[in-house]
Parts: C-alpha cells; structure tokens; sequence
C-alpha cells in the first residue's frame, strides 16, 4: 500500500500535525484493560488502542527510516503483528516498551530486506547514512535532496539530517531516549543489548549528533 | 577508571541521574580535565534540542483511513483463522467413528497381554473355545463389553499358534462418508441399533 508515494508528503503531513492524544476519546480507559478485551477477540477494542498509540509508532518509525510512505505502511504492519500476538501479551513488560520491540523488530526487517534487494544498487534514500561510524571525522556530508533543502534553515530539520547520519542503533538509541522518553532498561529491552551497550551507545550517539550540530553551526 | 565507566558516568551526568557517588568520580575527572566539563555540557544542549524539536508523536498521514485500512487486515486475518477453528470441529466430531475401531483393537491389546501372560485369567468370562482340554489353562480369555459379540480361540496341537474369531461385529460400509459424518444417515441401521440399546 505505497499510494502515499504518489502524494505530497510535506502538505499531507503539515495540517495534522503532532497530537499525542489526537482520536483517543477513551484515554481514560487503561492499557491493560483494553489488551484484555483485545484478548478475548474485542478489535473495536484493539481500534482504540491503535489510534492512542499510532502517533508514537508512527513517529518511531518515521525517525528510524525517514520516508513517510514505507512508515505509513510498517506502521500499519506492526499494529497487524501486534494484534497476532496480543493473545501471547502477559504484561510482565510495559505495554509500550512491548510494543516499540515489535517496532523495533518490524524496522530492522525491513532494513535487512532493502539491503539484500538493493546490494548492488545505488539507493539514494539509506546509502551513506546508516553506515557511518559515530564519531567518525571524516564522514561525508549528508547531500539533501532538493525538498528537503527547502526546509535546511530550520532547526528541526538540521536535526533531523544530523540524526539520519547516525548508523541505525544510535539513531534508534538516541530517539527512544530523547525522543520517547524511555529509561536505560527498557532501551536495553527493546533493543535486546546489554545495559553497558545502550550507555556506549547514547554515549558516541550524542557525541557525533553534538559534533554534526556544531559543524551545522559552522557552515550556515 | 574503566572506559565503561566514564561513558556511563558521562550519559547519566547528562541526563542529571548521577548518585552522590558517582558525581564525586565525575568531579575528579572534571578536575584532571577541564575541557571535559565543557563537552558534557554540549552534549546536554544537544539533548535538550532534540527534545524540544522531535515530536514524540505524530499522527500518519490519513489517520482514518489508517486504521479503516488496519481493521480491514485484522478482519481478514480472523476470517483466515475460522477456516482452522472448523477443521478442528471436523475432527472432533470424527470421534465416535473410532468407536468400533477402538474396540476392536482393546480386544486385540487383551489378546496380546494374555499371549505374554497365559496363566492369568483375570477372573473374566471365558467365552473361549479349546480343542484340547489341557490347554485350556492356557488359552486366552475374550472379553466384551457388547454381548451381541463372540469370540472362538482356536489353538493348534502344541498351543504355539492360536487365533480369535469374533462374530457379531457390525461391518463399516465402504460408502460412509466419514468427510460429512451424519449419525443419523450415513452409519449403518444396525450399528445404530446397537448403540441405541447400549445407551438404554
């Protein structure tokens, strides 16, 4: 379901902006209360807990693969996964961290399989930005596309240029802690790595987004 | 101090989540390195940014149709699951179809378990015949539930051969089609009788 591909992605976006509780009238209703409903075959109850939390999968994966066409669609494909497996769900984690794992999984398969179908293609959309080690010196520099231009003024979209640099595990390390707000265990959760790796992580993550801005700085 | 170490130092001073511990080790690192402190506080900034400009949630293009979309694949994928739920019911009402064959192999079990112990008897009915008198000690005991049912252990001279003919045994139609199983029409009249009996 790519027909997003043939749109104008920036418009799309622009009206509907970023509303955490946007479509959830029932947010009073606990997680729990509607997995277990979702348990027992309720999909008007899996809806609701779609539309609270579609914004942060949304988003996760939008900062993961910056393209909001196949987002939309991995987005669509982690809520199906996670409907299959809600039956095996036993809240011994937090709903939320359960769910950025599937996420999680569902991105890295995806990148896994672009890889393979692109070896050998010269692939303007990930190539030169997820295999650059942190911290490195010599890096090259991130050439935008012509749309993306437009927006190089603006702070949000420096980050996000900073942020696509990064290779994919400090690039997600980075948005689930500044971005979603989770603490060092539950990264190390949803990542599946040790404690000591998510610190190494955050650690050369920060330091190459700092050295990026700075150069960002510079140049401007 | 371990590599390890500081790193861990440096990410949780920047996320203001040091113990009073750790923060001492820090300041005596901030001490020996004066361009360190700094850094770290670069690295606070950058953090700050990019909690302030990334959206933490943004709503897909088509939110509507995102879930319209969603619920439409979750339809399916329950739809794809009844299919299973069927073919498991199919089964289970296949079971009574076993009944006969069931018995006949308990029959058969006993048979063996007497051939392995022929003194014993089990103080059950001997519905058995014997050519020989003498034999007879050794010759298995048949046992049925159903009383419409006989059995004839027929035994050569030396007792090392020996077979059971039972009689009475409701024969299995060829044409039942065991895909459609109906009680009520598909098995034989007689086998139906028989079981009406043995429910009275």
């Amino acid at each position: 379901m790519n027909f997003l591909r043939w749109t104008t992605s920036k418009s799309v976006m622009a009206p509907i902006g970023a509303s955490p509780d946007a479509g959830s009238s029932d947010q009073e209703i606990p997680d729990l209360e509607l997995i277990k409903a979702c348990q027992g075959g309720d999909s008007r109850a899996f809806e609701s807990l779609v539309t609270r939390h579609r914004g942060k999968v949304y988003a996760m994966v939008q900062n993961m693969i910056k393209n909001e066409a196949d987002a939309w669609d991995l987005s669509q494909e982690v809520f199906l996964k996670v409907w299959k497996a809600l039956p095996k769900f036993e809240a011994r984690a937090k709903f939320s961290t359960w769910l950025y794992r599937i996420t999680h999984n569902v991105v890295y398969d995806w990148l896994r399989k672009r890889k393979i179908d692109g070896a050998g293609e010269l692939d303007d959309g990930v190539l030169n930005q997820s295999d650059i080690a942190a911290g490195a010196r010599t890096s090259p520099a991130y050439q935008a596309r012509p749309d993306e231009a437009l927006q190089n003024s603006e702070l949000g979209s420096k980050i996000n240029r900073a942020l696509a640099t990064l290779n994919t595990e400090h690039r997600e390390t980075i948005v689930l802690r500044e971005v979603q707000g989770l603490d060092y265990k539950e990264i190390a959760k949803v990542m599946e790595c040790s404690l000591g790796t998510v610190m190494s992580r955050l650690y050369y993550a920060r330091k190459k987004l700092q050295s990026l801005l700075s150069d960002e700085k510079g140049t401007n | 101090m371990k590599k390890e170490q500081t790193e861990e130092l440096f990410v949780k001073w920047v996320d203001g989540r040091l113990n009073n511990e750790e923060q001492s080790q820090l300041d005596e690192l901030f001490a020996a390195d004066p361009e360190l402190e700094a850094e770290l506080t670069g690295a606070k900034e950058v953090t700050a940014v990019l909690q302030s400009e990334i959206p933490k949630s943004v709503e897909p293009p088509y939110p509507d149709f995102f879930n319209s979309q969603l619920m439409r694949k979750v339809d399916l994928e329950i739809a794809a699951q009844r299919p299973a739920e069927k073919a498991a019911r199919w089964w289970e009402s296949l079971r009574w179809a076993w009944a006969p064959v069931g018995a006949l192999a308990l029959v058969l079990a006993f048979f063996a378990g007497q051939r392995m112990s022929p003194q014993g008897n089990g103080g059950l009915a001997d519905r058995g015949t014997a050519d020989s008198s003498e034999k007879s000690e050794e010759l298995p005991n048949v046992y049925f539930a159903e009383k419409s049912l006989t059995a004839e252990v027929i035994a050569d001279a030396d007792g090392n051969v020996s077979a059971i003919v039972v009689e009475g045994i409701t024969a299995i139609s060829d044409d039942i089609d065991f895909a459609r199983a109906d009680r009520t029409t598909s098995l034989p009249a007689r086998y139906l009788q028989s079981e009406e009996r043995r429910l009275q």
